[in-house]
């Protein structure tokens, strides 16, 4: 445990927060969001498995980042398929030459704007899946998204999101759970459900006036003291986010702040475990790009902005594992636009110090024949039995949890074993009774005509 | 002295509780009377409509769907300026209140097709101002036979099996639209309907489409480009004979068959009920009791759903004079009292410090990508982050607005005539202390009285 995990005064708590905050910790609080009150009644009502695990604060070290390429990524032009006889026939002015490309053995390599990655995969720090896919397979952006997120066998209207119903199914008293989910700039439906959830939104904006804040802090603290609270919290979470150092500088994107300050609070010894960020860009129906221009631009991006997290882990980046992910894949031909359009299989890819390392899942082929609808890349890997093997094995989230309440009518998809270095034992954990499907069971509306009758 | 701080009290909750914020001497002209002066502004003629000649009708408005992306989105910046230039003229600005509440009601985004991003403003001007104080079924008809809700929720290919194109295509129905009219737009989650509802729901208003461009453009299914982006009713989509909704068999047929069972859902006890609570919820305690939304849900009732009627019923609430402000301003109604203090607004091509707070804020006008509207949970706006962002963008706030020149008042004599006695000596001191003037005004709009309603 590093000194720099203590070394921030907090304020002390609104009280109106204080159900929540009992089981809750220093860094989870400065930041509880905009509809944590919506989640702390409802989780209130629910936490009866509490006592056990209530008292035994430990300290969960492990990470868990998701990262959501929003947009279709292409995961051929990301993991290159080099040894099917069909790639350079399929991607024509796409393909890119061995020559140029990273190896990652004999069957495929990396782009060559990923070298951080290659040189995480040399060091068994990240997990290639070149052929994953969805259970919705419609090529859809929104429905897509929404199943990546809603983690369901197939939509439905108003779902929870399954990071939102990890956490409701864990035991009120859990670490992990009481330390809440992250949510960096917007407010992704993998979040969305009745659990509090954190935010931090990274800002160019010129910092708070502290002579401003002085002058105010007497009028807070007698009109509106929990304002005050949530204030100071607020600034506080903002500062470790953005602490000297390279997350400061306007030079740097708000993509790459963003997975910064991500990183700086999950490493922080009382901050949240799990995190979950938005990457826009990788619609790339035209002008695409080889080893130059729009996709590899934005691999180039991530590539830094995963260097970034791993950077600003330190000794924590041994207990983490970031998940990149998107909503499909694209055409395996290259169109007539020197473009791909929205397809189905592609490329999820798994980084972190926790990690096993290697190249997971079979290779479909890219044969006309072989090919998802005669256009599209065949998943071979569900994207939840990645997920689920994560959870499992890395944050030790029982499997019926898994199978029942994250992803409901799932126990046909087993989780992919062996992704991470040292699984950890599950059998502690008892699921919590509630965890809606739907955002309807939890409206406002709802909760009075069962309190006062309709 | 005692009973004008009263009064004063009371005006101030007025303007921030009901209202979207005082003008300067606001709080001097309604002390006498404040609830008097709320009753007033629902009396005065034309309150809730703009009145702007060169504002596109429905026609209009729809002729530029599916055109350009910049057609479009000029039209919605346009009514945007019309909008925020009407927030400024009541006294008050209840009306206004109230229309923002309606339009977040029936809430819609933007971001999903330029048939809304062109239409919206229309869509707020002539369905929801010209019905705000009148009737909520004429609102939910002419909302949901409108082109811009129509595409929102995917009715636009909703085909009957049954119907002709339905036989012929081998095509079906969408729930969406039925899925929300019942839970989002009028009875409300736990209302006491079931899926079979939504399904017969669904099944009537099949065929409820609008002219998509390329229809527009190809001639196809009854489209051409003079009724371009306009609600149209195809026949052929059109589930055939009667379906069963809350226990009723409708029979008709066409668009009068729906209209009967939105008239029915319009006036349904559990709808009384549902924007009861809402407007309770929005306007007065994030825990609203039977004692305050039963007086609402019955003159909702009894007036057959007369939302001047029910405004009336909020006003006569003694909970709303009592309950202390425990509530936030939304950031886009912090934006309106910032505009109406200053009397300024930000133009067209002038609006960066609007987009980019409220785009970190979350709450930028008709872009709410869900359709459960911006929430009216006060936690959800005065959260950690978001109370960071709202220190962090008052100063640049009130250096744009101040931008346009200097401002003739001091900032400690503008919150005089902003608060009256309804100022804290804290909040006073801390303007006051300012040296620049627009930190002085960013201070202004940081006080608590500022940010509560």
């Amino acid at each position: 445990m590093s000194s720099f995990d203590h070394s921030h005064e907090l304020p002390a708590l609104d009280p109106r927060v204080a159900g929540a905050a009992a089981e809750g910790c220093r860094e989870s609080r400065l930041l509880l969001s905009r509809r944590s009150m919506l989640g702390i009644t409802a989780s209130l009502f629910s936490s009866a498995f509490l006592p056990d695990f209530a008292k035994a604060d430990t300290d969960p070290q492990a990470r868990f980042f998701i990262v959501m390429l929003r947009g279709g990524m292409d995961g051929i032009g990301m993991v290159i398929p080099k040894l099917d006889p069909h790639y350079e026939e399929m991607r024509r002015e796409l393909a890119l030459p061995d020559s140029a490309t990273l190896s990652l053995g004999s069957d495929f390599a990396l782009h060559p704007a990923l070298s951080t990655v290659h040189s995480m995969f040399g060091a068994s720090d990240a997990v290639v899946i070149p052929a994953a896919g969805l259970p919705l397979r419609n090529r859809s952006h929104f429905e897509c998204q929404d199943n990546l997120e809603n983690g369901l066998p197939v939509n439905l209207p108003n779902a929870t999101g399954w990071l939102n119903r990890l956490f409701g199914a864990l035991p009120a008293g859990d670490p992990v759970r009481k330390r809440f989910g992250l949510e960096i700039g917007e407010a992704p439906m993998i979040l969305r459900g009745p659990e509090p959830v954190l935010g931090w939104s990274p800002t160019w904006y010129t910092k708070s006036n502290p002579d401003v804040l002085a002058r105010l802090e007497p009028a807070y603290k007698s009109l509106a003291p929990e304002l005050w609270d949530s204030l100071q919290r607020g600034l506080a979470a903002d500062a470790l986010a953005t602490a000297s150092g390279a997350g400061t500088s306007n030079e740097i994107s708000v993509l790459r702040k963003g997975f910064i300050g991500a990183a700086r609070l999950l490493r922080a010894s009382t901050g949240p475990r799990i995190a979950a960020l938005t990457v826009d860009g990788w619609d790339t129906h035209a002008d695409q790009g080889g080893a130059a221009g729009q996709f590899r631009d934005r691999l180039a991006e991530l590539d830094v902005a995963l260097n970034d997290i791993k950077a600003e882990l330190g000794p924590v980046w041994s207990k983490t594992v970031v998940c990149c992910v998107t909503e499909f894949g694209r055409t395996v031909r290259t169109n007539g636009d020197s473009g791909t359009d929205h397809g189905v299989g592609t490329a999820a890819l798994l980084v972190g110090g926790a990690l096993k390392g290697g190249i997971v899942g079979d290779w479909p082929g890219i044969a006309e024949n072989q090919l998802y609808e005669g256009t599209a890349l065949t998943p071979t890997v569900d994207l939840r039995a990645v997920f689920k093997g994560v959870l499992r094995d890395h944050i030790g989230v029982p499997l019926d949890i898994l199978n029942t309440k994250v992803f409901p009518e799932s126990a046909a998809v087993k989780p992919l074993g062996k992704l991470v270095d040292s699984p950890v034992t599950t059998t502690a954990r008892v699921a919590a009774s509630s965890s809606p499907l739907t955002n309807e069971e939890v409206a406002p509306i709802l909760r009075y005509r069962k309190r006062y009758g309709s | 002295m005692t009973l004008r701080r009263d009064q004063e009290r009371l005006a101030h909750l007025a303007m921030n509780r009901f209202g979207l914020g005082a003008k300067p001497g606001g709080i001097a002209r309604i002390r006498d009377n404040p609830k008097a002066a709320l009753k007033r502004e629902l009396e005065k003629t034309g309150i809730a409509d703009i009145t702007n000649s060169t504002l596109p009708s429905y026609v209009q408005a729809c002729q530029v769907v599916h055109t350009d992306f910049n057609a479009e989105h000029k039209l919605k910046e346009k009514e945007l300026t019309a909008r925020f230039n009407q927030h400024l003229k009541p006294e008050i600005g209840f009306v206004e209140r109230l229309v923002l509440f309606f339009s977040n009601h029936f809430s819609m985004s933007i971001l999903k097709d330029g048939a809304i991003r062109a239409t919206i403003g229309q869509l707020e001007r002539d369905v929801i101002r010209k019905n705000v104080l009148g009737s909520f079924n004429r609102m939910l008809l002419g909302v949901m036979k409108h082109p811009a809700m129509i595409r929102y929720l995917d009715n636009e290919d909703s085909i009957g099996p049954n119907s002709t194109s339905g036989i012929n295509w081998g095509v079906g129905l969408n729930h969406n639209l039925a899925r929300e009219i019942l839970e989002l737009h009028t009875l409300g989650v736990g209302g006491g309907y079931t899926e079979d509802d939504i399904d017969g729901l669904a099944k009537i208003i099949t065929g409820w489409s609008f002219v998509r461009g390329w229809e527009a453009a190809g001639k196809y299914n009854g489209g051409n480009e003079r009724n371009r982006g306009q609600f149209i009713y195809r026949k052929d989509w059109h589930e055939p004979g009667a379906q069963r909704v809350l226990g009723k068999l409708y029979g008709g047929s066409g668009v009068a068959q729906g209209e009967s069972v939105l008239s029915d859902l319009a006036r349904h006890p559990s709808t009384a009920q549902f924007i009861a609570f809402k407007l309770v919820h929005h306007f007065i305690t994030d825990d609203p009791t039977p004692a305050m939304v039963e007086p609402l849900a019955d003159a909702f009732k009894s007036s057959h759903g007369d939302l001047k009627a029910v405004a009336e019923a909020l006003i006569d609430l003694p909970e709303a004079w009592t309950l202390p402000m425990t509530k936030i301003r939304t950031p886009y109604e912090l934006q309106i009292a910032q505009f109406r203090a200053l009397g300024r607004i930000y133009e067209a091509d002038e609006r960066w410090p609007f987009y980019s707070s409220l785009n970190t804020l979350r709450n930028i006008p008709w872009e709410r990508v869900t359709p459960d509207g911006y929430p009216d949970e006060t936690q959800y706006w005065e959260g950690p982050d978001a109370m960071r962002i709202r220190m962090e963008t008052a100063p640049i706030n009130s250096y744009s607005l101040l931008f346009k020149g200097p401002f003739k008042t001091a900032p400690a004599v503008l919150a005089g005539q902003l608060f009256a006695s309804a100022i804290s000596k804290a909040s006073l001191q801390a303007i006051a202390n300012a040296t620049e003037q627009y930190v002085g005004i960013a201070t202004l709009f940081m006080i608590p009285e500022f940010q509560r309603r």
